[in-house]
């Protein structure tokens, strides 16, 4: 009697445990992305420098394309309301062609030291900044930041600064990192996958080896669009290794009829569902600020998930389609008010340099359609109906919400998938491109965030 | 009461026709609309020509994943080798013989020039009647659609078909923002528009009465023109409908149909087209529509850099040959298209035409048709947020 009460007990206990843990991380996934088939030799593990370069050919080549670009006459009185504006788009395209300096800002680029290594068959691209002076007794703390569509690692050079050296820049020196920014697979200077199912399990999987190569064992990670979600992933493979997530977009891709009631009720009865005020302003009314905004905003999205050779074929070959394409985003992505503005309002939180830097990156390594891709590596199957989706996450969390971003998460809503958020805070301007668009604030959050982390030495408290 | 609602149901329903205006500036307060109709023609230059070739021969290209046929969108190798097929093969300069056998006009209405052929039998038997037949195509495609059918519609017996009593002359206009008509100035210009200025160009024409067929655009733009002026529209052939209403007897009939379609009026063709439900009605419908999801929100971003590269043009445009022919051709690394050189006219045609400069613009840029979707599916979405 006592055996077979010990045989249940212990089936029911082993039970659990294999199921927790089936539940809790989500398998590294291995792949080989490089063409034809994979060889049989070792794989090269050497790290070895790299830099932008340009050449004449190349500059010639873009002048001679935007001297002959053909314009369509927008419709009178239409702002940004049917997409880029092109009598704007033609005063972007004169500025590129007689002020930008391609050559300037590739020196400007190569600021920051940048690698490139094989991982999975295929060369990935990042940029590694240590601090360029560490206080007595400190060490640095690597953060891994990770962009999305369409930035690039471009986006964090105003941040970078911010965090491996902040005593310059005003801020708290407690915490200094030293960062790393990887291109995604199929985006700037990394190699674009040669086989079908690059999805962002695989990039989490590619970014965790590069880490590992570079000899973290524990480290930070930030994103924001795709980085969002490749962290978040990372943060589901590896959570024993990543000491803190910080994000700054935190969609939810699970959404049940819990979260359909809280839209009807919400307004009406906030605190039942854990909406607090600013969640209420930012949410409601739904349909026009959820439902309604998403259909009018994801156009891109749903063509690049179904047919990202045929949307992205022009755009490899056209630099000022490109540029529509990508400075669309720019301006709705950071403030949806801007489609009102004959100029996207773009110049109002960006100059034309970074944004034309930017699209140099996608046009110079003719990586759009890989880029696009992603969407489609991602999404084909619909949103919510992936494996890692039904996952949460353990790892300490930080999110700033930005209140321009294109839909707001509640807290209420995030700490159902991400169950250890150490901090959630209302941003007070910022849309989609944190990093690039309000550089200090996200810095500031980020630095708040690793603070708590490090003070309560939360990551070793997970797993209990 | 019992025969106020008698009456109430005999009365038809019609849409309003309304008014429009879509030059460019204010509508000129005076002055009537010029209402000629003049004879036009199709041109080429050497300019021109050597523009588009020079763009295709500096045409970027991105390699293709690995076995990825058509699943993807267009295939880049399948498009080196159409691109290289334009450049060294295609003749412009004879297609333009081609498009130009039938005789265009073009016309003012409400601020716009209208683009269409105009196709009469060359031959009608004593005591025939000939039947107008107004023939709207639809994106991507154009007035070129028609051109073997046409034939076949003006003088049947020549072509072997039982003409019983019909004998057709042909109009097959392009639509506002498309080949060669005008595109609209102001916001605004959706199918009901279209519908209307599609009638004003048969009334000028001196029809009363007559036949209207379409497919894509053309269906809901003909389906309008019957809804807008039924009186003066003898019959309605489409070789696509468009359902909007759907309803909960529609769902109920959908879930039904696949078990027992003869309750819900299904014949058994119907049921094998359009089962298993989710997966053909739903799942590649999501699969296809991504194009209309764009254009219908941001067409000017979406038509940009379609209007720059022809390669661009050709692989966006062709991409809808391929998988609206037949569903399977995905699987094929050339789209099946190796049968479709047709469709590189319809490509080189958009293309080829310059900025205009004269005040008759032919503008024909990808942006404008974009928009069209924009405004038909905008108003849609208003209607279903503003209520």
């Amino acid at each position: 009697m006592l055996l077979e009460v010990f045989l249940v007990l212990g089936t029911v206990i082993v039970y659990f445990l294999l199921s927790k843990k089936k539940e809790e991380t989500l398998p590294f996934k291995d792949g080989w992305w490089g063409k034809g088939q994979k060889p049989d030799t070792e794989e090269d593990t050497t790290i070895w420098p790299f830099k932008v370069e340009t050449t004449e050919e190349e500059l010639s080549d873009l002048f001679r394309r935007l001297d002959q670009a053909r314009f369509t006459e927008p419709l009178e009185n239409s702002f940004f309301h049917y997409g880029t504006n092109s009598a704007y788009l033609r005063k972007v395209v004169s500025y590129w062609k007689n002020q930008f300096n391609w050559k300037k800002q590739v020196e400007v680029l190569n600021k920051y030291p940048q690698f490139k290594t094989k991982i999975q068959g295929i060369d990935i691209h990042f940029v590694h900044v240590k601090p360029p002076h560490l206080p007595e007794g400190q060490s640095a703390k690597p953060l891994l930041m990770v962009h999305g569509w369409p930035g690039s690692f471009y986006e964090f050079y105003k941040i970078i600064p911010l965090l491996t050296d902040p005593a310059s820049h005003g801020l708290s020196d407690e915490h200094i990192f030293e960062v790393i920014c990887p291109s995604i697979p199929g985006y700037g200077f990394s190699e674009a996958p040669h086989k079908k199912g690059f999805n962002s399990v695989s990039a989490a999987s590619i970014f965790y080896e590069l880490m590992l190569k570079l000899g973290f064992n524990e480290f930070y990670a930030q994103g924001g669009d795709w980085g969002w979600l490749i962290c978040t992933n990372l943060a589901q493979i590896a959570p024993n290794h990543m000491k803190g997530l910080h994000l700054n977009l935190a969609s939810v891709t699970n959404m049940g009829f819990i979260h359909l009631v809280s839209i009807l009720l919400g307004r009406y009865l906030p605190g039942l569902f854990g909406f607090q005020d600013e969640d209420v302003r930012r949410m409601f009314p739904f349909l026009k600020k959820g439902l309604y905004r998403i259909l009018l905003e994801s156009g891109y999205a749903h063509i690049q998930a179904t047919k990202p050779d045929t949307v992205g074929c022009g755009l490899n070959d056209s630099p000022v389609g490109l540029a529509a394409y990508i400075l669309e985003k720019f301006s709705t992505w950071t403030n949806l008010e801007f489609h009102n503005l004959e100029d996207g309002g773009l110049e109002r939180k960006f100059n034309l340099d970074d944004l034309l830097t930017n699209i140099m990156i996608y046009w110079v390594s003719g990586c759009i359609v890989s880029s696009m891709r992603f969407y489609k590596e991602n999404l084909q199957k619909g949103i919510g109906t992936q494996k890692h989706e039904r996952l949460t996450v353990q790892v300490p969390t930080g999110i700033a919400s930005f209140p321009n971003e294109v839909m707001h998460t509640p807290q209420a809503w995030a700490q159902k998938k991400y169950t250890n958020i150490v901090s959630f805070h209302f941003m007070p301007q910022g849309g989609h491109f944190a990093a690039l668009e309000e550089p200090e604030l996200l810095a500031e959050d980020i630095l708040q965030f690793v603070g708590k982390v490090e003070k309560e030495q939360l990551w070793r408290k997970k797993g209990d | 009461m019992l025969v106020y609602w008698m009456r109430s149901r005999q009365k038809i329903k019609t849409i309003e026709i309304g008014d429009g205006w879509w030059g460019s500036g204010e509508r000129p307060l005076k002055g009537k609309e010029d209402e000629s109709i003049r004879p036009f023609k199709i041109e080429t230059s050497d300019k021109e020509i050597e523009d588009l070739h020079q763009r295709l021969e500096q045409a970027h290209y991105a390699p293709h994943l690995e076995g990825a046929a058509f699943h993807y969108g267009f295939n880049s190798s399948y498009l080196q080798k159409v691109v290289a097929y334009w450049r060294n093969q295609f003749d412009w300069r004879k297609q333009v013989e081609v498009l130009n056998k039938y005789a265009h006009f073009q016309t003012t209405i409400e601020g716009i020039d209208i683009h269409f052929i105009h196709v009469k039998p060359s031959y009608v038997p004593h005591g025939r009647a000939v039947q107008p037949l107004l023939m709207v195509h639809g994106w991507p495609g154009s007035f070129y659609e028609f051109y073997k059918i046409i034939p076949l519609l003006t003088e049947p017996a020549r072509h072997s078909l039982n003409e019983g009593d019909v004998v057709f002359e042909v109009i097959c206009p392009s639509i506002p923002g498309y080949g060669f008509s005008e595109a609209p100035h102001q916001k605004g210009f959706d199918a009901i528009a279209t519908a209307r200025v599609f009638h004003k160009l048969m009334n000028r024409l001196g029809f009363k009465e007559y036949y209207l067929q379409g497919g894509d655009w053309g269906s809901r733009i003909t389906t309008n023109m019957a809804q807008m002026l039924p009186q003066s529209v003898k019959g309605l052939h489409l070789n696509l409908v468009f359902i909007s209403r759907q309803g909960l007897r529609r769902m109920i009939s959908v879930m039904l149909g696949a078990y027992v379609p003869w309750l819900v009026g299904l014949t058994r063709e119907d049921v094998q087209r359009m089962y298993p439900f989710i997966q053909k009605n739903i799942y590649e419908l999501l699969r296809e529509s991504g194009y209309l999801h764009i254009q219908a929100t941001k067409p000017d971003t979406a038509g940009c850099g379609l209007n720059d590269s022809p390669v661009g043009l050709a692989a966006y445009i062709l991409e809808k040959f391929s998988t609206w022919t037949d569903k399977s051709f995905l699987h094929k690394d050339d789209g099946g298209l190796e049968s479709r050189y047709l469709a590189l006219t319809h490509c080189a045609l958009r293309v080829s035409l310059p900025p205009s400069l004269s005040h008759s613009a032919l503008d024909t840029r990808p942006e404008e048709r974009v928009k069209f979707y924009f405004q038909v599916i905008h108003s849609d979405l208003e209607q279903e947020f503003d209520r």
